[in-house]
């Protein structure tokens, strides 16, 4: 699967302009879904048919989107002062390259008299332009961290894990989804680090009886770090918490059955922070029984975030171990 | 209808957000006796439904949302045996120091919320506030036993039975919003001796206290023509500006401003007048914070109203309210449905 998260994490997709990352994705999927379109938000949604009676429609869902910057204003100089999209840390920018849809690459840095914590307003791109003519990049364009994949071993590190792995990991399901009740549809999202707002729309579209989120948890494993109980190399992290959701009892607890029954090793989630696609599919019309299964990463939302390899890999086998049989959630 | 029993077992019944199943089954058991119909959605919401003489399948009908959920506390995790937790919902870390709580583990223990005493703490920590992150439950088992029966993600509740103070007022855990859902059902009661043209939708919902969720999905179920939703405001007491506040004892209060249908505003006073029900307006300026919130903007949008109760100390486990106000709810909510014809139809139309 390295070669699969590698590919989709240098991909380029800030939110709103997935078309990239969707394109790979259908690619690596179109031959084994039994049918697949993207809808008018630009999600795209791959179902599998039931190899069998008993199930439900099971949508999951993983984001392709990831956070990046726009340009706001370029000045006299050519220097471009830009804005996030999505959750963008100021501390993590400074020194930081970014790349535009073009290819072209530019450099953060903030204006030296700055003082006290960064914040956006201080900090400006540098694509070597000598005036405000000469500077190829326009109010509006979008451009996402430039960071190269690194192979640790038994840990990956890169941009855009969050949610890449996500997407990975769902291909990986619907690739190797063999036998099983249920309709699975394959949702990867758009726009979720603006405000979940793919997974809003193809909920609605897709109808779901019961759905999993696919995405990325933070740890409480590096130094000083606020106490937090997940962490990398524990297992898949099974939410029961985020700001945004409560996963469904029993939706929970039949994931944790399925980890146990399996001998897959987790973690359970409660976030004080943050949310998933979860969040928006569960309060969906008249509400979907939803859960979330999370890889715990360090650094999240930094140009170099960091997964644990089997922690990825165990994910695929959680998930398709929890789609095998039917569920019962009366 | 005895309010006060009703009351006090729905509010000494536990129901974290999203682990509302307790106190479910007990509003699932008062329901049955005055419904035609009860269900439980996919969310966990409790959906009632009380027909109208004059309405069809299709008939106009109109929802009460009362969110039965209450805040609470949840596990992060176990520290050589004492547990650390967060909130669930908006509990005040300024409560939390000294509470017995029931921590629902494999089994449920028994625990109470301890700090570090006042002489060891060093100066610049003294006469603050504890953040929940430096609190610890102790439930008294040796660390290992503790790894045994509690792990992330446990349900914590505080454990308070509700206490009867002077002049009917009550006090207790978890009265936002369970004292609502017992007018609720004290309307549903008057109900049955009393005639009405629509069908009533009585709705206990789940996880209001983390944004409104149970009610976004039940009232896209149920669609009605008219939402009311029943919580509580901010009772009088010292030290709140009373312009941010209304009366403990004097009746229930009647929300107006852009989160309610200016009709529903009027017929609701105009009913409390009519029948004698004291009551008190509430000019709410922007978002309620209620169900009423999300009811409204469902769909294609839903005519709203809100009545209130009003309770001092809100978020604690000593919420304090007057079962007048509550009786008085529960009467003005049934006039106001025994009164629902065709021409208050006429009467939400905005054109």
């Amino acid at each position: 699967m390295k070669d699969l998260i590698q590919k989709l994490v240098e991909s380029w997709g800030p939110s709103g302009y997935e078309d990239r990352v969707r394109e790979l994705i259908r690619a690596e999927i179109a031959d084994v879904v039994d049918e697949w379109r993207v809808d008018a938000l630009g999600n795209l949604i791959a179902v599998r048919k039931p190899i069998r009676p008993g199930g439900m429609r099971v949508m999951l869902a993983a984001h392709m989107d990831e956070i990046g910057v726009m340009a706001t204003y370029v000045d006299e100089k050519g220097f471009i002062r830009f804005t996030n999209i999505g959750g963008v840390y100021p501390l993590n920018l400074r020194g930081g390259r970014v790349q535009f849809r073009d290819g072209r690459v530019g450099v953060i840095n903030r204006e030296e008299k700055a003082e006290g914590d960064p914040t956006l307003a201080q900090m400006f791109i540098d694509v070597g332009a000598a005036s405000r003519e000469d500077c190829p990049v326009r109010v509006g364009d979008p451009a996402v961290f430039l960071r190269d994949f690194v192979d640790l071993g038994p840990r990956l590190v890169a941009k855009a894990l969050d949610d890449r792995v996500g997407c990975a990991i769902l291909i990986e399901v619907m690739k190797q989804l063999q036998d099983t009740p249920h309709e699975v549809v394959g949702v990867f999202t758009v726009q979720e680090e603006v405000g979940l707002r793919g997974a809003t729309t193809s909920a609605f579209g897709v109808e779901p009886d019961l759905a999993l989120a696919i995405d990325v948890t933070a740890t409480g494993d590096t130094p000083e770090a606020r106490k937090r109980p997940m962490k990398l190399g524990a297992g898949p992290a099974i939410k029961v918490k985020d700001r945004g959701m409560l996963a469904h009892p029993k939706v929970k607890d039949r994931l944790i059955e399925t980890a146990e029954r399996l001998g897959i090793p987790y973690q359970l989630e409660v976030l004080e922070l943050g949310s998933t696609d979860a969040a928006s599919i569960q309060t969906s019309r008249a509400g979907v029984p939803t859960g979330c299964v999370s890889i715990p990463t360090r650094y999240l939302h930094s140009p170099s975030e960091m997964v644990d390899y089997e922690d990825v890999t165990n994910t695929v086998r959680l998930i398709l171990g929890f789609l095998r049989e039917p569920i019962d959630l009366g | 209808m005895e309010v006060k029993t009703v009351l006090q077992r729905l509010s000494e019944a536990s129901g974290v957000s999203g682990y509302e199943d307790e106190v479910r089954s007990l509003v699932v058991e008062q329901m049955r006796a005055l419904a035609d119909e009860v269900r439980v959605d996919a969310m966990g919401n409790v959906v009632a439904l009380r027909r109208g003489y004059a309405a069809g399948g299709d008939g106009p009908s109109v929802m009460l949302a009362a969110h039965m959920d209450e805040i609470g506390l949840i596990v992060t995790g176990v520290e050589k045996g004492f547990i650390r937790f967060t909130s669930v919902g908006g509990f005040d870390d300024r409560v939390l120091l000294g509470q017995e709580v029931i921590v629902h583990g494999r089994k449920d223990l028994p625990g109470i919320i301890g700090s570090r005493p006042p002489h060891v703490l060093p100066a610049s920590e003294r006469g603050r506030v504890i953040s929940h992150h430096d609190l610890l439950i102790d439930v008294g088992l040796p660390p290992d036993e503790v790894t045994a029966q509690v792990r992330v993600g446990d349900l914590v509740t505080v454990n308070r039975s509700m206490i009867e103070l002077k002049n009917d007022l009550v006090a207790g855990k978890a009265f936002d919003d369970r004292a609502c859902v017992t007018a609720v059902l004290a309307c549903l009661d008057m109900l049955q001796r009393m005639r009405h043209a629509w069908n009533v939708y009585a709705v206990a919902t789940v996880q209001e206290e983390v944004g409104l969720r149970g009610a976004t999905t039940s009232t896209f179920a149920v669609t009605p023509t008219v939402g009311i939703a029943l919580d509580v405001t901010f009772g009088s007491q010292p030290g709140v500006s009373e312009t941010e506040t209304m009366d403990v004892g004097k009746g229930p209060a009647i929300a107006f401003g852009p989160n309610i249908h200016p009709a529903v505003f009027e017929r609701l006073e105009a009913v409390a007048k009519a029948n004698e029900i004291p009551y008190q307006v509430d000019p709410i300026p922007a978002a309620t914070g209620t169900d009423a919130w999300a009811m409204q903007v469902t769909k294609a949008g839903i005519p709203t109203g809100l009545i209130s109760i009003p309770l001092r100390s809100m978020h604690t486990s000593v919420e304090t309210i007057s079962l007048r106000d509550l009786q008085r709810a529960g009467r003005l909510l049934a006039h106001f449905i025994a009164g629902l014809d065709d021409t208050f139809l006429d009467a939400l139309r905005m054109d």
